[in-house]
């Protein structure tokens, strides 16, 4: 597969504050690629650099051949944007912020009318048409930017954090444009706290905290590879672990206790289980490993602000 | 410097958003300007009685009629798109597409120009109402030109002010310690030759001061050669203040 995004030794420096430290990174045409961090990974850093909207400080940036550069009006045409904010033009309707828009990249009138028809479809919002902004709820506004993102044909499409504050069904449907998108060939770019969604949609991540990349890889081999298959939760203050953990020694899982729960991390639960159930403790959960484990193995789970 | 045509479409979002502003934003600039020629004009010329030859009113209208303009593109590049730019994120979402941050600041400033382009129009209407019109067809259309040169000079100094302004009171330092001082020092009211040399050569570095002077000689019919002096002293600054603005937003604008 051909890479449609390159990055060398990207840095990012506000200042004295280094956002993004010096990575590498390749993403190819045609994939859902995903930046996972928590707060201040520099995520949103690093995707701005792509659709040119912020300088890099150094390092080498190449989007589908060209270098990723503020003034690169070429690669602004060919990218769509959903950004985390709302940033919808509030003093427009629903249909006037998509035509202003569709001017911004030449859109000829009839042919953006005809496209703006068709996305407020995509997007579930032709009843919509005429309304404000303020008169949209949260996940109309959210399917509104997807449109706009979507105005111009996009080759690629950079969505920064696309369902916070969502409900579930907003947050489900807006999944199934992006994977709509992904299998019309569209490459996506995206970031985001939430581990599920980067596993429902993308085919490689990689984890990022303070600037730098931890791990990259398919998120089902990164949850094999760094956690196994399972996760046994169990709630037991710290003073009472010593009576369980001389018998769930011989058992080899790896373990970890954080507040008041002690973690374990298993290819197999059944015979850790077991044991709990003969030592009559009953406060435990046995569920599959996820993304979120390994997010939390790496960046660690204190709260980081 | 990274200007291209795109600045129309930026121009263009807000025509299409002024719809809904219509009829507030024309009676503000009709009636803050009628306010003043009403009791001005009316109310203190009749004290002043004849002013070079002509009822007071003559006088005032010239200086009235640039500054509804000054104010109008001042307010629309420090309220308007500090609106855009800090509350809306409109311009977050402008350069991320091909438009560059330039096109969108020149589009604002264009913007505003045609503000004070309208609120200077609808002024020349109420003043000719009152029998107070420019001395020819041809001075129509320098007065026309010159609304604009002076809607840009005047957007593109707020437009500086707004690149670095932390919130909105901010705008208050501008407007009541340099705009409003500016309609007293400019001959706006008055004539300046009762100032002290001190005075006079202040005002003669007061940008609204010059727009007067065109302004008045466009309804007098007389054009004196130092007008020329004047026009390039707008002309210079504006093209320094566009640029000093454009390049300043584009700092706060792109990090």
């Amino acid at each position: 597969m051909k890479t449609i995004v390159t990055a060398r030794d990207l840095l990012k420096k506000y200042g004295e504050l280094t956002a993004v430290d010096g990575i590498s990174f390749e993403i190819r045409e045609g994939e859902c690629f995903a930046f996972l961090g928590p707060n201040g990974a520099g995520k949103t850093s690093t995707i701005k650099m792509i659709h040119c909207v912020s300088p890099l400080t150094s390092g080498a940036l190449i989007v589908n051949g060209l270098p990723a550069h503020i003034e690169n009006r070429a690669l602004k045409m060919m990218t769509g944007v959903i950004p985390q904010e709302i940033t919808l033009d509030s003093d427009l309707t629903v249909y006037e912020n998509l035509i202003v828009f569709a001017n911004f990249f030449d859109i000829p009138k009839r042919e953006a009318k005809n496209r703006i028809a068709e996305l407020l479809k995509f997007v579930e919002l032709e009843q919509k048409r005429k309304s404000k902004i303020s008169e949209l709820s949260t996940g109309m506004k959210r399917r509104l930017l997807i449109a706009r993102a979507l105005l111009n044909h996009p080759k690629l499409i950079v969505a920064d954090e696309p369902t916070t504050g969502l409900d579930p069904q907003a947050k489900h449907l807006i999944w199934q444009r992006l994977r709509q998108l992904k299998n019309q060939g569209v490459t996506l770019i995206l970031t985001t706290q939430y581990m599920e969604e980067a596993q429902q949609l993308c085919d490689r991540v990689v984890i990022m905290h303070r600037g730098k990349i931890l791990k990259e890889g398919v998120p089902a081999k990164l949850v094999e590879d760094e956690i196994g298959r399972e996760v046994v939760e169990i709630r037991i203050p710290k003073e009472e672990e010593e009576k369980i953990m001389s018998h769930l020694s011989s058992l080899s899982c790896g373990h970890e206790r954080v507040g008041d729960t002690l973690y374990f991390y298993c290819q197999d639960g059944q015979h850790l289980m077991k044991k709990l159930i003969e030592l009559n403790f009953h406060n435990f959960l046995d569920r599959p490993a996820s993304l979120e484990d390994v997010f939390l193995k790496l960046t660690g789970r204190g709260l980081i602000e | 410097m990274n200007l291209s045509y795109r600045i129309y479409y930026v121009f263009f979002r807000n025509l299409v958003s002024y719809k809904r502003f219509v009829v507030p934003t024309f009676l503000v600039s009709l009636i803050e300007p009628l306010f003043y020629l009403i009791t001005f004009g009316i109310g203190m010329g009749a004290y002043i009685g004849y002013f070079g030859g002509k009822p007071y009113l003559y006088f005032l209208v010239p200086g009235v009629l640039v500054s509804s303009v000054m104010l109008s593109s001042t307010f629309e590049c420090l309220y308007g798109t500090f609106v855009k730019m800090v509350h809306e994120k409109v311009y977050d979402s402008i350069i991320a597409t091909p438009v560059s941050a330039e096109d969108a600041i020149a589009g604002d400033i264009a913007w505003a120009a045609f503000r004070g382009l309208v609120s200077g129009s609808l002024m020349l209407i109420v003043a000719s109402f009152m029998g107070v019109l420019p001395a020819s067809i041809p001075s129509v259309l320098i007065l026309l030109f010159l609304m604009v040169f002076v809607g840009i000079l005047f957007g593109s100094l707020a437009m500086i002010v707004t690149s670095f302004a932390p919130n909105f009171d901010f705008f208050n330092y501008y407007t009541e310690l340099v705009i409003t001082p500016m309609l007293f020092f400019s001959g706006v009211f008055f004539p300046l030759d009762k100032f002290p040399d001190w005075m006079k050569t202040f005002s003669s570095f007061i940008p609204l001061t010059h727009a007067v002077n065109i302004s008045r000689a466009v309804f007098s019919g007389v054009y004196r050669p130092e007008l020329i002096f004047s026009f390039l002293f707008i002309l210079v600054l504006e093209a320094i203040a566009f640029y000093i603005g454009l390049r300043s937003m584009k700092k706060r604008l792109i990090k």
